[in-house]
């Protein structure tokens, strides 16, 4: 028995040896690390097309949209290589590319790349930093604005239509103002019937309340900062954006009671669950709503319209991101590759059809892209009104102080007034930190 | 003692060898992952520094600290967890003892009556925080609610209502935790030697008596040690405001310390500011720790006294 | 008054009862949750009663299908359970031929084999993301064989005690342990990103569990038998390494880990989660040898052991109930980290363990509570049957040597 032990362990040991040496195949691969939601699946699905051209495998990564940010730059700062192409906001841009994590493109997309067929505010919004100095750390992938979704069942329930209008004094039809908003928000609130008028973005999460906020904020007149200067106060906490905060935190009597939390997920999800006669969500998302398996209710019975206009003038949060390459990456010149392929024309139709919202300046204005989806039509209405956040290297602060605040502003532990007072003062203190002030 | 053995250098290692060999590893441990690294951050957090840009770190002396020290938001974060601590380590340590009052007697399936309590406990805190968001919803199929419906007119907003956001926090690390409190005490109560039950109960003492004067004093060194975890675990708290109120929300009514300072570090990275705001954090503890124990040593020696 | 004696009894029964359901509900509803369909999830008033469906666990398998080994191991699990149970519950007298040694080493082999079939025949994972899990078998059949030995010593022993045969019985269940693990790693293989960091999560919390159990078993020893300068202070100073807040260390950990390159590896996060728990093991572990008697050393050493030898054969088999509720503790610490995991681990990355991943589900239409209670409920799984086992020694393992005897 001893004997029979002994041979079998040395033949365990044999075995071991063996295939520890013989090494497992060598084959290229590339990495791509974006959000969690339906456009990185259709990427996937789109780089089997390159995969089978080159024989390179193509990962997407996902990260849930809460950790997003915070997991991409805690493997930057670590110089992690596992990343190759990163498709980052476009608030990102002044940060990576002053931190050095992003390698700078300028050269090589003016080799390989027709600058002239991207559409140009995009390539300006996700590609360019510093704006208007035609220096590129990104090529964009995907361009995103912020849209409504409404039940056109009921906007067009005849019965609801005279209510409105004997209730209002003009017809019921998507919201063209702010104030239409407010009104059709309140005619649809009915919570012994468990429908409410509107699920928005309130979430403390990442940017949820102030890619919400912000575009209400412009429309009624008040803007982050001077762009030139970085002077904020008496750009943020005016008049205006007291009155545009107020709006916004009224808006919450005609929401769903958990909605002090929506981000897009719970806005999503309230929507699809029948909660509300409209949601806000980026445009990219809306995929959930038509899928009958994840919205049973109203897939077949949605509609969407652009954001609406304020009033002082119509702005619409920007959404969307931009491909670069990671400084730390060791397969650059694969992850070149697979961006000179993304850009060709054929992909891009094809990235349009699978619901991929294009940069590419044909194909986003040929019938291929504005019928691939009942959305694309409002989605593309949107562009002239598009707006971002600042794009500093300091963004992420800058962000973190207006989530803080403008959540306490909505859940009253602050008035709206010295929320947008404490946003002021703890921006200058950040860009007075950053030397923005020294003259 | 047993050190001095006259024959001891014959076998092996010496007393002293074996002593070095027993101890070096973990003080090896300690130090390279524990010492060194809070050296580290000492030295960055007199630095203006930003792990996230190529610039090194500048030396700005107490700068990081006499701002942190002065910005009034700041002490309402400690407020906060000063608040969560004092009403979740409370929560835990009566619900903890009177469960563990419940379950010390022999009954059928004990051990697994205690296993199935002990159950929490087992998750992983930021899965319980996701869940209990599930659980607290207003919105829909919100558990808690729903069995608290006969008795309000509407939902409470769990996770929305600042004034009702950190007792929901509370609840759910208390449902967490109580079972740790739960699983000390009894361990301490059923190591109370029965006679001393017996020899009561011939003088007729009354139940509040023998909890009193046998119960109580025999328990609470071990109940205090449990505190002492629970009020160091409940001041490092982190998983269940990062996902239940969604990063310290509504607005900052649950934002803790530890929640600030995870945001000031991973998501501003200001690195050096963040390692200031650690070590003011890191002081308080250590004070708070060691008067404790203190304590606890006194009571020991007390009881030493008494038997 | 024996009425009253009952009527007491009963009342505290029932108590005990309410504080069951109470905290058991909130578990059971994950369960619940997990085999509920989308539909059944998102109602406005809780659902009690809905149709079982599994769809969310096989959210959790690999999309490409199950690897048809998963069904031998767990093949092999079930038998291994029925093996064990069957000699348990029978005395059955086995021909000399077939003694329950022989069986436990046939059943050992048997996996080996199966483990190295496996290691042979599967395709390796074809993604540059996470390391190859197949070299996870060579790891099984190393455990298996120390594990063996450990249970059943190589030299022969005495006769057919009770004893030994309680021992050959257990090499019977350990197939069915080391198979568990078997199948997450085939399914880690298969391209399962649950079951992947399922696995990260078994290796890492199971290695950090033994290194800080048997590192602060030999250091409790040392401070509860020698005398050693400032004794006080270094157990205070170890104890208060654990007042730490991670968020305080974290940040020079990831700067050092980062230019070490142990970010996002095994080695980096079990070495953490041992310092971690170190301390704790060494003040419950210092509670517990206190309390073993000094005599039985001096009887040791007067027969001729060594110290070494003494604390082998004396201090260890007497503090096995302080290991077993050291163990509970730690696993259950570094099984569920959250905070270092997330900022020490890459999203899809090589170390990435379950808890920052079990969170991020949210599919197209929201969260994906279904797919979220699922994973948890996996998850819980380990750890509960660990405890379970364990449970007997966790009341009197825990005593900080503050109980009195």
């Amino acid at each position: 028995m001893k004997s029979v032990r002994i041979s079998l362990v040395f033949v365990l040991i044999l075995a071991l040896a063996f295939v520890s040496t013989s090494k497992a195949d060598n084959h290229q691969s590339l990495t791509i690390v974006w959000a969690e939601w339906d456009p990185a699946n259709y990427l996937q699905e789109l780089s089997k097309d390159f995969t089978a051209e080159t024989g390179i495998a193509v990962d997407v990564i996902q990260i849930p949209w809460p950790n997003f940010q915070d997991k991409v730059f805690t493997a930057f700062v670590g110089k992690s290589d596992l990343y190759d192409i990163v498709i980052g906001d476009s608030q990102w841009l002044g940060r990576n590319s002053q931190g050095k994590n992003y390698i700078n493109l300028t050269d090589w997309i003016n080799e390989n790349i027709d600058v002239a067929s991207i559409y140009g505010p995009a390539m300006t919004a996700f590609a360019e930093y510093p704006k208007g100095s035609g220096t590129y750390w990104a090529l964009p992938a995907e361009v995103d604005a912020a849209g409504y979704v409404y039940r056109k069942d009921l906007f067009e329930d005849p019965n609801e239509m005279k209510a409105f209008q004997e209730k209002y004094g003009y017809a019921l039809a998507p919201p063209k103002t702010y104030d239409q908003l407010r009104d059709i928000a309140e005619f649809f609130t009915r919570p012994d019937k468990d429908l409410y008028g509107i699920a928005t973005w309130y979430s403390k999460e990442y940017d949820g309340i102030t890619m919400g906020f912000q575009q209400v904020m412009w429309s009624f007149g008040g803007a982050y900062g001077d762009a030139d200067t970085h002077k904020v106060a008496g750009h943020i906490n005016t008049e205006d954006s007291v009155k545009a905060l107020e709006f916004y935190t009224d808006l919450l009597q005609f929401s769903p009671p958990d909605a002090p939390n929506y981000y897009w997920a719970e806005t999503l999800g309230a929507y699809n669950a029948g909660k509300v006669a409209m949601a806000m969500n980026y445009f990219a998302f809306f995929p959930g709503v038509l899928n009958p398996e994840s919205n049973e209710i109203s897939h077949d019975k949605s509609g969407f319209f652009i954001a609406p206009a304020g009033p002082k003038g119509h702005y619409i949060s920007i959404g969307g991101q931009g491909m670069s390459i990671s400084s730390y990456s060791k397969n650059k010149d694969l992850a070149k590759q697979y961006m000179k392929w993304f850009m060709q024309k054929p992909v891009q139709e094809k990235w349009a059809a699978l619901g991929g919202f294009t940069p590419h300046k044909e194909v986003l204005q040929s019938d291929i892209f504005k019928t691939a989806t009942p959305f694309n039509e409002a989605f593309a209405a949107s562009f002239p009104y598009l707006r971002d956040f600042w794009a500093v290297p300091e963004y992420a602060e800058l962000l973190e102080v207006c989530q803080t605040n403008w959540s306490e502003a909505i859940s009253k532990i602050k008035s709206a007034k010295e929320a947008l007072d404490a946003i002021a003062r703890k921006h200058e203190e950040i860009f007075e930190d950053a030397g923005y002030y020294d003259e | 003692m047993l050190t001095n053995h006259p024959h001891q250098t014959s076998r092996g290692m010496s007393d002293y060898q074996l002593k070095m060999a027993f101890i070096m590893p973990t003080m090896v441990l300690l130090i390279l992952m524990n010492i060194f690294p809070l050296l580290w951050s000492l030295y960055l957090s007199f630095h203006r520094y930003k792990a996230s840009m190529p610039a090194a770190p500048r030396f700005i002396g107490v700068r990081n600290y006499s701002r942190l020290l002065a910005d009034p938001e700041i002490w309402g974060y400690f407020q906060t967890t000063a608040y969560f601590v004092v009403l979740a380590v409370a929560a835990q340590f009566f619900i903890g003892f009177g469960l563990a009052l419940l379950l010390n007697r022999d009954f059928r399936y004990k051990g697994f009556v205690t296993t199935l309590l002990l159950l929490p406990m087992m998750l992983s805190p930021v899965v319980v925080g996701l869940f209990w968001r599930f659980i607290l919803s207003s919105d829909n199929a919100g558990l808690l609610n729903f069995f608290l419906s006969p008795f309000l007119n509407s939902p409470i907003g769990w996770t929305t209502h600042p004034k009702v956001a950190m007792l929901a926090v509370v609840i759910v690390d208390t449902w967490m935790w109580s079972p740790f409190m739960m699983l000390i005490a009894l361990a301490g109560l059923s190591a109370v030697p029965k006679f001393l039950y017996e020899a009561a109960d011939v003088d007729r003492a009354s139940a509040w008596f023998k909890f009193r004067w046998i119960t109580l004093p025999l328990v609470s060194p071990l109940l205090l040690i449990a505190l002492l975890f629970r009020t160091m675990d409940a001041f490092k708290m982190f998983d269940i405001v990062y996902v239940l109120t969604r990063e310290g929300g509504p607005g900052t009514a649950t934002e803790t310390v530890s929640m600030n300072l995870y945001k000031l570090a991973f998501r501003n990275y200001n690195t050096g500011k963040a390692c200031a705001m650690a070590y003011i954090l890191l002081i308080i503890i250590v004070a708070l720790s060691n008067i404790y124990v203190k304590y606890l040593n006194r009571v020991k020696g007390e009881e030493a006294q008494e038997t | 008054m024996r009425h009253r004696k009952n009527f007491v009894h009963y009342l505290i029964l029932a108590l005990i009862a309410v504080a069951v359901l109470v905290y058991i509900t909130p578990i059971y509803w994950i369960l619940a949750t997990s085999l509920k369909t989308l539909s059944d999830i998102t109602t406005k008033l809780p659902k009690f009663v809905f149709d079982i469906s599994l769809e969310n666990y096989q959210k959790l398998m690999p999309s490409e299908g199950v690897p048809g080994v998963t069904y031998l191991f767990l093949g092999e699990v079930v038998v291994g359970l029925l093996l064990f149970g069957f000699f348990s519950l029978f005395n059955v007298r086995l021909p000399r031929a077939l003694s329950l040694r022989n069986l436990g080493f046939i059943w050992n082999s048997f996996f080996i084999l199966t483990c190295l079939y496996s290691f042979l025949t599967l395709p390796p994972l074809r993604s540059r993301l996470q390391t190859d899990a197949r070299f996870n078998f060579l790891l099984l059949i190393v455990c298996t064989i120390i594990a063996y030995l450990l249970i059943v010593p190589w030299r022969k022993t005495g006769g057919l005690t009770s004893q030994t045969a309680k021992k050959q019985r257990l090499t019977l269940v350990l197939p069915s342990v080391f198979g568990t693990i078997a199948i997450c790693v085939a399914l880690a293989n298969g391209g399962s990103k649950y079951f992947y960091q399922l696995l990260n999560s078994i290796i890492i919390g199971g290695g950090s569990t033994i290194l800080a159990v048997g590192l602060g078993t030999l250091a409790a020893y040392a401070f509860s038998r020698f005398d050693i300068a400032g004794k006080d202070d270094l157990l205070f100073f170890i104890l208060s390494t654990r007042m730490l807040p991670p968020v305080v260390v974290v940040i020079p950990i990831y700067l050092m880990y980062s230019a070490l390159g142990l970010r996002d590896t095994h080695f980096g996060l079990i070495l953490l989660y041992t310092t971690f728990n170190v301390s704790f093991a060494v003040w419950l572990m210092k509670g517990f040898i206190d309390e073993i008697p000094k005599e039985y050393e001096d009887a040791a050493l007067v027969d001729g052991y060594s110290r070494f030898q003494t604390f082998l054969k004396v201090i260890l088999p007497q503090s096995v109930t302080g290991i077993a509720a050291t163990a509970v503790f730690c696993l259950i610490t570094a099984w569920n980290e959250f905070a270092f995991a997330l900022v020490l681990t890459e999203v899809g990355g090589r170390a990435v363990t379950a808890p920052p991943s079990i969170t991020s589900a949210t599919g197209s239409t929201g969260m994906d509570w279904g797919k979220i209670a699922a994973g948890t409920f996996v998850f819980l799984l380990p750890v509960a049957v660990f405890t379970f086992l364990m449970r007997s020694h966790l009341l009197r393992g825990v005593t900080f040597g503050a109980v009195k005897k």
